[in-house]
């Protein structure tokens, strides 16, 4: 899979994706390329320029298998859902 | 893949409004001989033509008891705006220079005025320090405002930040009018997407080019190309404000010259401008220009009321999500996945420019009247 290039400044950062893929491939300004699992890390990798780590941080790592997501808080009414009409 | 990301502790309570930058304010045509108010960046601006038709802006508070200046019945005579409640007279700078009942005018009399340029088609105003608007460049759209090129092009309000806004049209998943369906299409298994990031001239570019596709009917209607072609899908975005997004078609194996010019392809250029009106409700400028079929009536109406179609969706939608997130606690978590790659670069590039433009908050007149 080759990035489309059209910028062609001195520091252009580039990431290729196929869509319905799982990976994402990193190419840094300096040439160093990397392949990730989701932005997030990919991101993280080519901004380390010039210290690119070996590796992209994979998505999921350190998340236990069993995470278990806290509640998403509500504080105004504005911002809680359904119908605001009494039930008779 | 997923990866939780945790917001910025505190974000909500710091402006998220990027200053010291250019944003669109209004389009040409609707500045004219009459006073005129938009809130851009959570201040409120007045604008008018002079009677050489140059445009000019300043504060929409008079300074005498804060009435609007955009409000009846202030009104303009020659190049002063006449404040509609005591009469206090402002010349094209913003300088008072008539107050009712007396010859003296107060030497603190005088309304911000706001670096305020006109180009392609648009009236783009500088939020920040005066001092710095020339060395902020405005990004270009010239095909708004050139022969070559027919425009439809309109303004949507939208209660949510703007920040929703540009997640929204960076964001991959987005269906865009132009091919319904900017992944799911046939050729999205062999082509792949590029974000680019050009640090130093601070643009995010995400491009999708499809070497042999199918025509689409609207663009065989419209073009009059029979057969495949090959489709360039290329998102252009100068943050804060400016987003272009370029769409190419030509039958296959047609490419633009060395030279640049490129004779044998149909151009679509859709471009969106995103200007805060507050911290919660943003201006959302939409316009859409194309080369070919110049005259068609037919092809305005239908690029018109399909890009406002898809405006108005994303409105209903955004406005929806700025009500559940406005007042949401700290530390709220979200989700991001390879879609997202264009949209995380872009959030990156305004927190850049947020932390560079950042001053302190204006002098309110009270504090000025205080001196």
């Amino acid at each position: 899979m080759a990035p489309t290039r059209v910028l062609d400044g001195d520091r252009v950062t580039r990431v290729a994706w196929l869509p319905g893929s799982d990976r994402l491939l990193g190419e840094c300004s300096c040439g160093s390329r990397a392949e990730g699992g989701d932005p997030i890390g990919m991101w993280e990798w080519l901004l380390a320029h010039p210290d690119h780590p070996a590796q992209v941080t994979e998505p999921d790592a350190g998340t236990p298998v069993d995470h278990v997501p806290p509640p998403h808080r509500v504080l105004r009414p504005e911002q809680a859902a359904g119908p605001r009409t009494p039930l008779r | 893949m997923v990866r939780v990301t945790a917001d910025a502790p505190g974000r909500d309570r710091m402006t998220s409004i990027v200053r010291n930058q250019w944003y669109v304010a209004a389009y040409g045509r609707e500045i004219g001989r009459e006073v005129f108010g938009r809130t851009i960046c959570g201040e409120s601006i007045l604008f008018w033509r002079r009677e050489d038709g140059t445009v000019t802006a300043m504060s929409d508070r008079c300074v005498h008891r804060r009435f609007p200046l955009s409000e009846k019945p202030s009104h303009l005579v020659g190049d002063t705006v006449v404040c509609g409640y005591h009469g206090f007279t402002y010349d094209a700078d913003g300088k008072c220079v008539a107050v009712p009942g007396q010859t003296r005018v107060p030497r603190t009399a005088r309304l911000k005025s706001y670096p305020v340029v006109e180009q392609d088609s648009f009236v783009w105003v500088f939020i920040g320090d005066d001092d710095r608007s020339d060395s902020v460049p405005i990004p270009r759209a010239p095909w708004l405002d050139q022969e070559g090129y027919t425009t439809v092009s309109g303004m949507e309000p939208l209660a949510a930040r703007a920040s929703l806004l540009v997640d929204n049209l960076m964001d991959l998943s987005h269906e865009t009018y132009l091919h319904g369906g900017y992944i799911g299409t046939p050729e999205v298994a062999n082509t792949p997407i590029t974000t680019e990031v050009d640090e130093d001239a601070q643009v995010v570019y995400v491009s999708r080019h499809m070497d042999d596709a199918d025509c689409p009917p609207f663009y065989a209607k419209s073009t009059g190309i029979q057969g495949r072609i090959v489709r360039w899908q290329d998102i252009e975005f100068h943050p804060p404000c400016l987003y272009l997004l370029h769409s190419r078609v030509a039958p296959v194996g047609v490419l633009p010259d060395e030279d640049g010019s490129d004779p044998g392809g149909f151009h679509v250029e859709v471009v969106y401008a995103i200007t805060p009106e507050t911290e919660h409700s943003t201006h959302d400028f939409w316009a859409v220009a194309r080369d070919f079929a110049l005259e068609d009536e037919g092809v305005s109406d239908f690029l018109r009321e399909s890009n406002r179609t898809v405006v108005l969706q994303d409105v209903v939608a955004l406005d929806a999500l700025e009500r559940v997130l406005a007042g949401e606690p700290d530390g709220y978590q979200e989700l991001s996945i390879n879609i997202d790659t264009g949209g995380l670069a872009a959030r990156r590039i305004i927190a850049a420019q947020a932390a560079a433009g950042a001053e302190q908050v204006p002098d309110s007149p009270a504090t000025l009247a205080s001196r």
